[in-house]
This record gives structure tokens, sequence and C-alpha cells, in this order.
């Protein structure tokens, strides 16, 4: 599909990670001071953590308050 | 010391037990109830539909307050009671899919936002590509994610779980919540770029 060739496939690589702060400390300095230098990465850095902001954003749905009270009846009665 | 004097004593000892047990359910089903937002909200999206998950939500929370005393005081309620309700979707078989082919759009991590900056005239402003994406978009492309990667990005990135408590809930080694939602979140933004082509009617 895509004939794109990512230039920068180990930043790529620890991206996910950085992201989700898993990432050991040197890792994380690696990962730092490669985005310090490269714009396309840290262009896509943002990218990606404001994909993830808006992901949850949207998912964001509250329940009927007919579920909440029909969760409650559920309670099981002291005798 | 008299037999019924023992009888007595005994009886207040149950009695007191019984009330140090029923304070406890109490408080239970009331720390369980507290967290239902938040289930609610992972349970929609594990589920394909509102009333499953409406439903699946319900089964959970009848299943925890019957089996509340198996929970151990101090770990994590919010992770006991997801892993209930993964359980119970898990039984109801949910596995038929709506089967996606998409895995041709896996290309990178990189894919989504090239297809979207490059169709839209060069504006290259991060959060103005995203709100490309309107909230249906999201919630449809993330329904077409297969089950096995969608169950950990709900949990991670909607459910803000741990690795560790996703393997945990989900009974999958550390690894494969790693693999599968680094691919799970590949897959997610495929369908995300399809659906904003569509879109823009290329």
């Amino acid at each position: 599909m895509s004939s794109f060739i990512d230039p920068c496939a180990h930043c790529e690589e620890l991206m996910q990670p950085y992201l989700d702060h898993v990432l050991t400390e040197a890792e994380r300095v690696e990962a730092e001071s490669h985005l310090d230098e490269c714009d396309y990465c840290r262009r896509r850095y943002r990218f990606e953590e404001s994909l993830r902001v808006y992901v949850r954003q949207a998912t964001a749905e509250q329940m009927r308050p007919e579920l909440r009270q029909k969760l409650s009846a559920l309670r099981i009665p002291l005798n | 010391m008299s037999a019924a004097t023992v009888v007595d004593m005994s009886e207040g000892e149950d009695a007191q037990r019984l009330a140090a047990e029923a304070r406890d359910r109490v408080r239970f089903e009331e720390d369980a109830l507290a967290l239902a937002d938040q289930v609610y909200r992972v349970a929609r999206h594990l589920a394909n539909s509102r009333e499953d998950a409406e439903e699946l939500v319900q089964e959970t929370y009848v299943r925890a307050f019957r089996s509340w005393s198996s929970f151990q005081p101090g770990t994590n309620l919010r992770a006991w009671l997801l892993r209930i309700l993964t359980n119970l979707n898990i039984d109801r078989g949910r596995r038929q899919q709506r089967a996606p082919q998409m895995q041709a759009l896996e290309a990178n991590d990189y894919y989504l936002y090239d297809k979207l900056s490059e169709d839209n005239d060069g504006v290259s402003d991060e959060d103005r590509v995203v709100e490309r994406l309107s909230q249906d978009d999201i919630v449809s492309s993330l329904a077409a994610v297969p089950h096995d990667f969608r169950d950990v990005i709900v949990l991670v990135d909607i459910g803000d779980f741990s690795y560790a408590d996703a393997a945990q809930i989900l009974d999958i080694p550390v690894g494969t919540v790693m693999s599968r939602l680094h691919r799970g979140r590949r897959i997610l933004k495929g369908a995300l770029a399809e659906t904003a082509l569509e879109e823009a009617g290329t």
C-alpha cells in the first residue's frame, strides 16, 4: 500500500513505550535527545499524543441514570 | 459458668461477627458502585453496543455482589470488577466479529498522520489534523478493531490501566499486552485513516 519509508525507524519503535511512560531511563534520554533534533519525529509524537487524548475524549460516554439505579438495586439487602 | 452463659456468649460473638461482615459487605458494595462510571466507560467499548455494555455491567455487579468476600481488601477493586466483566464478555461468545479487512493498512505508526496531513492542503498542525476525525469516526473505528487487540487498547488507553493490570485482567502475559497494544493501535489508526479518507471523498 504505502511505499512510504520511515527515516526514523528506531524512533518509531520507542514512541509507543515513550508515550506509555514505560521506557528505561536510558531509553527515555535517547528518545528525548532524538526528539530534540528531529522535527519530523517531534511533530508525529505530538500528533500521537493528541490522538490519544482525542480518542479518550471521544469514547467517554456517560452511563444512563437508569443503569445506575439498576445497579444500586442489585445490592444484597441487610437482613 | 453455666451452659446457658456459654451459649449466650457465643451467640454474642456470632452477632458481632455477622455485624462486622455486614459492615464490610456494605462498604464493598458502596466502593464498587462508586466505580460504576469508570467500569461502564470501559465496558462500552469492550462490548459491541450500548445495550450489550449495559447488560454486561449489570451481570458484572450481580456477580461481584454475590462473590464480594473473595475480593482481597486493599487490592485494585476496579481491576477486579473488570476481570469479572471481561470474562463474562468472552463467555458470551462475543467473538463473532465484523471481519476487519485492514491488515494492509497497518503500515507504520505515522501512516494516519501522513494520510491526514497530505490530504489537508499542507496544514500539518498536529492538533488540527486530529480534529478532522469526528467522535463517530473514532467510536466506529475502535469497534472495528478485532477483540484481542481492542481489549488492550480499551483497558490501557481508555481505562488507564497499567500494562500489568491489563495483563492480569485478561490473563495474558505483559509482553502480549504490549505487542497487542502496539499492533492494535496501528490497526486503529489504519481504520481511522480509511474513515477520514472516505469522508474526504478520495
